[in-house]
């Protein structure tokens, strides 16, 4: 598969502050990835690295092939990004804003931002001081979305935004997704790149913790078992791969380690199985894990 | 109405505390900028000194920049006296500036930033902010009032009497009230805080240039000017006290006036009102070129026309100038024997002046970018395909141009008002006034050159360049009254060059620093090119 963004040994310090030690992931293309990791983790300085806008201390970061620094308006003529923080002109209305970032773009579409404006209901006359949060944000992410990119990338981009837009938002990026579109999610919404994402990356203090499609990371992990059984369910909470194991009558809830669950079926049917419910991992599991840890 | 101004007090004590550094700052450079050059003054008296002063200061270019003396005769020109005319207007004026900025950071800016809003939502009436900001002001021009005073009192010079010194001091801190006054009401009407800096700022210079006018012509004029009730208590000679109480009535109908206009305002909106915008972008915004042209806009047609006010208001003296020297025979004989006329000396010197103010506009260009960049606006635009050459060559290319119109207008407009006034005559023509403009053209490059330097390699130093154009401006204000060594006065750029028409065009210095500034800029380019953009910090 065709990598679009290499990232290799990143390391980058702001003064004597490392922001980033070790991050290495790669982007392939058509590939969705969530960028996931706590404020102060360094998913924006990766991303700010890739986009050239500063430079990197060590490593190597390519996006098509080219190196991120040296070649980057090569890159930019692929590429749509939305910042965190969308910040604007205050004497500018939304709809010019849009309109001057798909001219600095090159490849807008004119109708798709006709369409998104109506879509994420703003109001394209209004100056954008007089934006809410969620407006500005709005701006960034439609001037994005009606370019023609083959790779987007997303630092948080629905910080601000309600529940209904945020849903408008991941429908038209499963619309790009399906075009066969790269793009880097970064995100501390864990439904939102659970929904979107083939894979996951987890950074933490300026280092990858994990990386991997999410059934990969979830095998890692363990999904809660609910089990109701004729016999003595107690007999279950010695058998191997089961954790925090409760009791309620003849029901038991318990953590069950992935690697082992054929075990614990066999066990359990042998007691005579009368409900078997089982909840694979959150993202939110994931995450915990991690930063618990 | 206590409603209103709940807790305006806690706000106040607040203010103080975290002002606590900008007030000491604040007090203590104003404070000896207008007291301690009295043992300065004392060295520029000796001898003849007084007498040549007060001759030089008689010239009309002189009263226009630092006010009138009430004195007739030289030998009453005293040391006291010399101290008020060239000190009093020009400390006055500056603090004017700091309080109405003080002022409008404290209000309308805060309002901006959603401060305003926070601060609301506790047990704060509606306009305590605004009277805690006055009151502070209140006390901070007190202190320093009193500070000017006692400073000056305590050189013991028997001429810089102690009414004198508090008179003094007290015609400067009125001068902040009367600008914070000012502040105040123009933080209601304008739909911003950029306008609101703005327009107080540029009423502030209009009063001034207003009084170059009116001082020359007829000083009975300056009278109905607020900032003239500053200058013209005249310490130290005449030590009138009462332009200080014009002064007083004035700043509180300006208060009652804000706090009428504020009363009956939305949190966050003006007078002014916004249209709405547009639905889409015209063409002419659609490149970096466009972006930067609108988001300095603003800036530049204000000083642009400033710059043409000015030119005019320093331009409608030349007509008085000869009836000036009329009656005065000692200047009269100055002039005829030196061979220039009165109004190539005054073009030389005014010039000088103008261009110093016309370098701001580019610096306020180049340091836009800076901003722009640490107020994330153009995050989005770095991952396009857009060439941080073009962002910066963008701006650069923009500030030359500001540059170059500012010179255009300010030495048209002086000159084309000049030779209206006086006709035929007038021994120079529209060209030689656009010359004498045209040949600062290197010191204002120079200064956009810094300003570039500044924001390739270490861009929060941008502001520094305004500190060094004050100081390049005051040496060459007060250095044509002082005497200062050479390599001293050198230090100022404009120095460098000759005052035309006074003295003839240099072609080699003007090559050299213009070569010099397009270095600067070079070099700029290459630590902006290679630079981290700083965001947000």
């Amino acid at each position: 598969m065709k990598e679009i963004i290499t990232i290799q040994g990143l390391e980058k310090n702001f003064g004597k502050f490392q922001a980033l030690s070790d991050v290495n992931f790669t982007v392939n293309a058509g590939e969705v990835v969530g960028f996931i990791g706590p404020n102060g983790s360094g998913k924006s300085t990766t991303i700010r690295i890739l986009l050239g806008i500063i430079h990197r201390d060590a490593g190597n970061a390519k996006i098509f092939g080219k190196d991120v620094w040296k070649e980057s308006i090569e890159i930019h003529k692929r590429i749509s990004y939305v910042p965190g923080d969308v910040t604007l002109w205050g004497s500018l209305t939304g709809g010019e804003i849009i309109d001057l970032f798909l001219k600095l773009h090159g490849r807008g579409d004119k109708q798709k931002r006709d369409y998104l404006i109506k879509r994420f209901e703003l109001d394209p006359k209004k100056k954008a001081k007089g934006y809410s949060k969620g407006n500005r944000q709005k701006v960034g992410l439609i001037a994005a979305l009606s370019t023609d990119s083959d790779l987007y990338i997303f630092d948080e981009p629905t910080s601000g935004l309600d529940p209904l837009m945020e849903a408008i938002f991941q429908e038209e990026v499963e619309k790009i997704k399906e075009a066969g579109k790269s793009i880097l999610l970064s995100s501390h919404i864990l439904s939102e790149v659970e929904r979107l994402a083939d894979k996951v990356v987890i950074i933490r203090q300026g280092k990858i913790v994990e990386t991997g499609t999410l059934d990969e990371l979830r095998h890692l992990t363990r999904s809660t078992v609910t089990l109701a059984t004729e016999g003595d369910v107690a007999e279950m909470a010695g058998i191997n791969g089961v954790f925090d194991f409760k009791q309620k009558d003849n029901q038991a809830t318990f953590s069950a380690d992935n690697q082992y669950i054929n075990d614990i079926l066999m066990e359990a049917s042998k007691l005579g199985v009368k409900k078997f419910e089982s909840v694979p991992p959150t993202l939110e599991d994931l995450f915990m894990r991690h930063y618990e840890g | 109405m206590k409603e209103k101004f709940a807790g305006w007090d806690t706000l106040f004590l607040q203010y103080l505390k975290r002002d606590l550094k900008k007030i000491i700052v604040w007090v203590l450079g104003l404070g000896l900028f207008s007291a301690a050059f009295v043992p300065a003054f004392e060295e520029i008296a000796k001898g003849q000194g007084l007498l040549g002063m007060y001759e030089t200061l008689l010239n009309p270019a002189m009263i226009a920049m630092v006010g009138p003396t009430p004195i007739e005769a030289a030998v009453d020109y005293t040391l006291g006296a010399m101290y008020a005319h060239e000190m009093l207007l020009f400390c006055g004026l500056f603090a004017m500036v700091v309080a109405a900025l003080h002022v409008i950071s404290h209000t309308r800016k805060e309002e901006d930033l959603g401060l305003t809003e926070l601060v609301r939502s506790f047990q704060i009436g509606r306009q305590a902010n605004s009277l805690a900001v006055m009151m502070e002001i209140l006390f901070i021009n007190v202190i320093l009032a009193l500070f000017i005073g006692g400073v000056m009192m305590s050189f013991g010079v028997d001429t810089i009497s102690v009414e004198g010194s508090f008179l003094f001091g007290a015609s400067i801190g009125m001068a902040g009230i009367l600008g914070a006054g000012i502040a105040l009401v123009m933080a209601q009407i304008m739909p911003a805080s950029s306008g609101a800096t703005g327009s107080a700022l540029g009423i502030i210079g209009l009063l001034y240039i207003v009084r170059a006018g009116t001082d020359v012509s007829n000083v009975d004029l300056s009278m109905i000017n607020p900032l003239g009730w500053t200058y013209l208590t005249y310490p130290f000679t005449e030590n009138n006290w009462i332009p200080l109480i014009f002064a007083l009535i004035f700043s509180l109908m300006m208060m009652v006036i804000a706090f009428r206009l504020e009363g009956a305002r939305d949190m966050g909106s003006g007078y002014l009102p916004e249209r709405e915008g547009r639905e889409s972008a015209k063409k002419s915004l659609l490149s970096v070129r466009g972006l930067f042209i609108k988001i300095n806009k603003g800036v530049m047609i204000s000083w642009l026309i400033a710059f043409v006010i000015m030119g005019a208001a320093y331009g409608s003296i030349y007509g008085d100038m000869q009836t000036f020297l009329g009656s005065n025979e000692v200047m009269k004989d100055m002039f005829t024997h030196s061979g220039i006329s009165i109004e190539e000396s005054f073009t030389g010197t005014i010039m000088m002046v103008m261009m110093s103010l016309v370098s701001i506009l580019p610096i306020a260009i180049v340091n836009k970018l800076f901003s722009e960049e640490s107020r994330l606006h153009l995050s989005q635009l770095y991952a396009t395909k857009v060439t941080r050459g073009q962002f910066y060559w963008t701006s650069i290319g923009l500030a030359v141009f500001a540059g170059l119109a500012g010179i255009l207008l300010a030495a048209g407009s002086l000159g084309g008002t000049a030779i209206a006034s006086m006709g035929d005559k007038l021994t120079m023509d529209i060209f030689d006034f656009l010359a004498a403009g045209f040949n600062f053209l290197p010191s204002v490059l120079f200064f956009t050159s810094l300003a570039a330097l500044a924001l390739g390699w270490a861009p929060k130093l941008g502001k520094v360049v305004y500190i060094y154009l004050a100081y390049s401006f005051l040496l060459n204000y007060f250095g044509s009254i002082l005497d200062l060594p050479e390599w001293f006065s050198k230090t100022a750029i404009q120095s460098w060059i000759p005052k035309m028409p006074i003295e003839e065009f240099d072609a080699l210095i003007f090559i050299m620093i213009t070569v010099i500034s397009i270095v600067l800029m070079i070099l700029g380019y290459l630590g902006y090119k290679r630079r981290d953009m700083i965001e947000g910090a």
